[in-house]
């Protein structure tokens, strides 16, 4: 971010360089607000699109009086528990396959075919199996993260470094130990990379989970939100949201970057 | 002395139908315990598959290989190999890369730490335990990679082309370590490379292969006088004389190579 400009900026004293290129960075969501507030009430009628000073000040009623918590903590829950599952499978399997020709065989079919289903198209068919609610919601952030992570593991499996796998064995690494003293720490950095692919995606199934099928989360409140007109509402709904994402993809990325102190 | 590496009739040969390539074709030859020895042919013509048939990474085609005496089976301790690309593990700290092999054959953790910072100390470098192999340059990864090969104390070091990708000046500098560590530990020494002055440097006899599929050409004995410096020894007609042979026998099989 920022490059046309960095090359000035780094002609500054060190702590001035973070803030001025922080304040860059917003610049472009800056000028999305202000068009926004601009635009409300004179291109687009302010009952469809909310200016921004109403959103902000339904966002902090939402916070101030609590009611959006217990949607956020129940979206939240459901994003950790489903993602947490396609990490926890996504790593097993991507391994796996790449290890094991017939494990490789079975389920490369599957995912080819699934790849190119957008998982949120698999709603109706989660409430029919699960009903309305956690599971559900649950299900359909699992199968939509599980690609990003599977695919990761699985090349960067499949591509560990003969020589690393060599020197292990002269070594004295069994083949089994190999999975977890080599294989896996190899691999570490593109399971990384997968889940960070999955952060966003897992937002995005999420809500479109909700939006159908829950009486609960942020999905919910954003339809219900629209249903009954109340749209400076939905937009609040939808900027805490993304809000939320966001935090979540940088914190991940932070960690992430604290974890591979050796890349 | 142990580490006698004798290999029979040698053949190998990777992948079957039209991808059917023949890297190495009746080859004999001994190394004895405790000997350095250097291998030098023309590029492709299975020097790296020489040495990781000796390591045991790969299986023989037909032939043997045997290690005082016992034909091997697969990798094993008493073989170190020193990597070309250096193969250390990046999640490691360059301490715990040394003592990878240690923690393998459950050496207790006391043990360990002197061992391992013997060795560290050995290539000249202390003070970079803790570093990451990102964090170094070439000559100090390979130092960190002969270590670790070290550290678990293999009879037998197999190094592949290990200076190829270094300077001059940091090549000089690690053949010579080399050489001291040759001399304090007493291990036979397999080392390929691709630069005739230092096979004849580093080496009591070196192996000239024939260019693909590689067998063996001719074997010359150095006999220097080591007691000099660098220089002495470099400058010296004994020397000169080593160089030319080699470069002979080896000029003839990448002459062929080329007219064809
Ligand atoms: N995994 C492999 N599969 C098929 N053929 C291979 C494989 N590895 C090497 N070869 C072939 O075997 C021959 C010998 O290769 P090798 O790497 O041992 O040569 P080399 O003498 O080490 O060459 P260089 O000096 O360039 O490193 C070459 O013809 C090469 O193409
Ligand atoms: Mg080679």
């Amino acid at each position: 971010m920022g490059h046309a400009t960095s090359q000035r900026i780094e002609t500054l004293p060190a702590p001035l360089q973070g803030i001025v290129q922080t304040i860059f960075d917003w610049i472009p969501l800056g000028i999305l607000v202000v068009l926004w507030e601009f635009a409300s009430g004179t291109f687009v009628a302010e009952s469809i699109l909310p200016p921004p000073t109403i959103v902000l000040s339904r966002i902090v009623e939402l916070i101030v009086t609590g009611d959006v918590f217990s949607h956020l903590f129940i979206s939240l829950f459901r994003i950790t528990v489903g993602l947490g599952l396609s990490i926890l499978v996504g790593v097993l399997l991507g391994i796996g396959m790449a290890r094991s020709k017939p494990v490789e065989n079975f389920f490369d079919i599957f995912l080819s075919m699934t790849y190119p289903i957008p998982k949120t198209a698999l709603v109706p068919l989660a409430i029919l199996w699960l009903g309305v609610g956690t599971e559900t919601a649950i299900l359909i952030v699992f199968l939509a993260c599980l690609l990003p992570v599977v695919l990761n593991a699985y090349n960067a499996a499949n591509d560990v470094n003969q020589s690393l796998v060599w020197a292990a064995q002269m070594m004295g690494t069994s083949e089994r130990a190999m999975l977890f003293k080599v294989v896996f720490p190899a691999t570490i950095p593109e399971i990384m990379t997968g889940i960070r692919q999955a952060v966003p995606i897992a937002f995005v199934a999420l809500v479109s989970a909700e939006l159908i099928a829950s009486n609960q989360g942020m999905g919910y409140l954003i339809l219900t939100s629209g249903q009954i007109g109340n749209y400076p509402r939905m937009f609040a709904n939808i900027v805490i949201i993304s809000a939320v994402a966001f935090v979540a993809v940088r914190g991940f990325e932070e960690a992430r970057n604290r974890v591979l102190v050796w890349t | 002395m142990d580490g006698r590496v004798t290999i029979s009739e040698l053949e190998k040969v990777y992948g079957e139908g039209p991808e059917r390539t023949k890297a190495i074709d009746d080859l004999s030859f001994d190394v004895e315990g405790g000997e350095f020895v250097s291998v030098v042919g023309p590029s492709g013509c299975g020097k790296s598959t020489l040495l990781y048939l000796i390591a045991g990474f790969l299986d023989t085609t037909s032939g043997t290989i045997a290690v005082d005496g016992e034909p091997i089976s697969g990798p094993g301790t008493d073989r170190g190999v020193v990597f070309q690309d250096y193969a250390l593990f990046p999640w490691r700290t360059v301490f715990e890369n040394v003592t990878y092999g240690l923690e393998e054959s459950g050496v207790p953790k006391e043990e360990r730490q002197t061992t391992a910072q013997k060795y560290i100390d050995l290539v000249d470098l202390d003070g970079f335990e803790d570093k990451y192999p990102k964090e170094l340059s070439g000559g100090m990864k390979q130092r960190v990679g002969i270590a670790r090969t070290l550290a678990y104390e293999p009879k037998i070091l197999l190094m592949d082309e290990p200076f190829g990708a270094l300077d001059q000046p940091l090549r000089e500098a690690l053949q010579d370590q080399l050489i001291d560590i040759w001399d304090d530990l007493g291990k036979t020494i397999v080392f390929i490379t691709h630069d005739v002055e230092e096979a004849v440097y580093l080496s009591e006899r070196v192996l000239i292969m024939t260019r693909h599929p590689g067998t063996k050409k001719t074997v010359t004995e150095i006999d220097l006088d080591r007691s000099g410096s660098r220089e002495d020894i470099v400058t010296s007609d004994a020397f000169a004389q080593y160089k030319n042979a080699v470069w002979k026998s080896l000029h003839e099989e990448t002459q062929t190579e080329v007219t064809l």
